[in-house]
């Protein structure tokens, strides 16, 4: 009996069902629209975000180029990449050092040093394959895939001359001492973090011992701008200073290349 | 099933196999005017398809509007096993939860109003009168259905579907087409039954 009424509502269901031109239409117009529109937003959506793409990778590339990625952004790449970090390894040392010997914070000269939050921002491994080796630095410059790689496999000791130049050249104002640990911190630790950072404070000691030549081979990397605009001015300043006007070139200055902080022209056994 | 819903609404030079082949890869390629095409050539198979699963022809419009709106993204997973038609209506079974949920509310609503939409008339009042009350309570029996079951028994029953059809259609094996379909059928018995439908 139901059975039959079951089948007796389908087909009336199914007959009922008729086409409505003006709704068929209607409907047409609609779905066009609806396509219309979403290929408009689209669009929209491209031309905004193909230039915050583009925004982003440039500044990245700038940033990594320039040394100047933050730390946690590399402590993330080095976490997705897999690479080891390099912040346990070296620790920022300057804040404590400074405060426990309550030196200045002022270089002797007048030029700015900044404080410690801006040599933990400094990478020197990403400067585009520049040695930051010193000439008598046995290393090799790193490879692209090893620049975040500790140098130093302990990195106590790179960190340990790191500290003494600081000491010597923040708190006891000691070029020749500051000098001679910069260059000890560079051999150990030539794609360091901070290696650019005591590059710039090597110039500086150079200037400060009045070995000219020397200080405008070291500062002239700064001031050409490969180090993006890290402490480009401020070299500019000092060689005009010096009586050079413009960045010298390396053979103007000494036979040996100095393409890159740290390798410009330091004898080995200079301030050592 | 009328002539269109067969397939046979649109004539021309080149075989409807062919024709369907250019405009599958048009679609795929997302092309607005073969959405258009698609619309010309299949709507009213989809609009019967989607009145007789939500009974509302409200509902059955927005869930045309939205089957063909998302054709050039459900596209993407088309692998030419079974015809544009058949995969449009299985858009639409994708898409029709929340449309015979708003049917159904919409059904509940009408019943407190005390008033029905209309359906198509034959001319004979007591005919009309008859088929409206069958259709009326198959639309209420039918909300009272999970929707598997209902699509299973529409696609079946009212469009008359073989099971190798529908299982195309909602992509699950013929046996288990067929133990919805039985389960709809009884549930949909007993509600007639409990109101009164003899």
């Amino acid at each position: 009996m139901t059975d039959d009424i079951l089948s007796q509502a389908s087909r009336a269901l199914r007959e009922t069902t008729q086409d409505d031109d003006a709704a068929a239409r209607f409907t047409r117009a609609r779905v066009m629209a609806s396509l219309h529109q979403a290929r408009r937003r689209r669009g929209i959506r491209f031309a905004i975000l193909i230039p915050l793409a583009a925004i982003l990778v440039g500044s990245t590339a700038w940033g990594a180029a320039s040394g100047r990625f933050p730390a946690v952004f590399r402590a993330v790449v080095g976490l997705v990449v897999g690479q080891p970090k390099l912040e346990p390894a070296e620790p920022p040392p300057a804040a404590p050092t400074r405060r426990a010997a309550g030196a200045p914070t002022k270089a002797p000269t007048a030029l700015p040093i900044d404080s410690a939050e801006d040599e933990v921002e400094i990478e020197p491994g990403d400067t585009d394959g520049e040695p930051t080796v010193e000439e008598q630095a046995p290393a090799p410059p790193p490879a692209p895939s090893a620049r975040r790689a500790p140098i130093d496999p302990e990195g106590s000791v790179a960190f340990a001359a790191y500290r003494r130049a600081h000491e010597a050249h923040f708190s006891a104002q000691d070029p020749a001492a500051a000098l001679a640990a910069w260059n000890e911190y560079l051999r150990l630790a030539p794609g360091g973090r901070f290696a650019l950072e005591a590059s710039y404070n090597r110039a500086l000691c150079l200037v400060r011992l009045g070995r000219g030549t020397e200080a405008l081979a070291a500062l002239g990397p700064f001031a050409e701008g490969r180090f993006g605009g890290y402490r480009q001015r401020e070299a500019r300043e000092l060689m005009a200073a010096l009586g050079g006007t413009a960045p010298p070139k390396p053979t103007q200055v000494e036979a040996a290349p100095a393409p890159a902080p740290g390798s410009t022209g330091t004898p080995a056994s200079e301030g050592d | 099933m009328t002539t269109a819903e067969l397939g046979f609404e649109s004539f021309g030079r080149w075989p409807v196999e062919d024709r369907e082949e250019a405009l599958v890869e048009r679609l795929q390629r997302a092309d607005p005017a073969a959405v258009g095409e698609a619309y010309d050539a299949h709507h009213a198979a989809v609009r019967a398809f989607a009145k007789r699963l939500v009974g509302d022809p409200t509902a059955a419009e927005d869930l045309v509007h939205e089957v063909f709106v998302t054709l050039p993204q459900a596209m993407r997973r088309y692998r030419g096993d079974a015809t544009l038609r058949t995969f449009l209506i299985s858009i639409a079974v994708n898409h029709a939860r929340h449309h015979v949920r708003g049917a159904a509310r919409r059904r509940a609503a009408m019943d407190r109003l005390a008033t029905e939409p209309s359906h198509a008339l034959t001319g004979d009042p007591e005919t009309d009168a008859r088929r409206r009350e069958l259709v009326s309570a198959l639309a209420h029996a039918l909300d009272q259905l999970p929707l598997d079951q209902r699509v299973a028994f529409v696609l079946c029953e009212v469009e008359e579907r073989t099971s190798r059809e529908v299982s195309e259609i909602v992509g699950v094996p013929e046996a288990t087409v067929r133990t919805r379909l039985f389960h709809a059928k009884r549930k949909l018995r007993a509600t007639l039954e409990q109101a009164g439908i003899a």
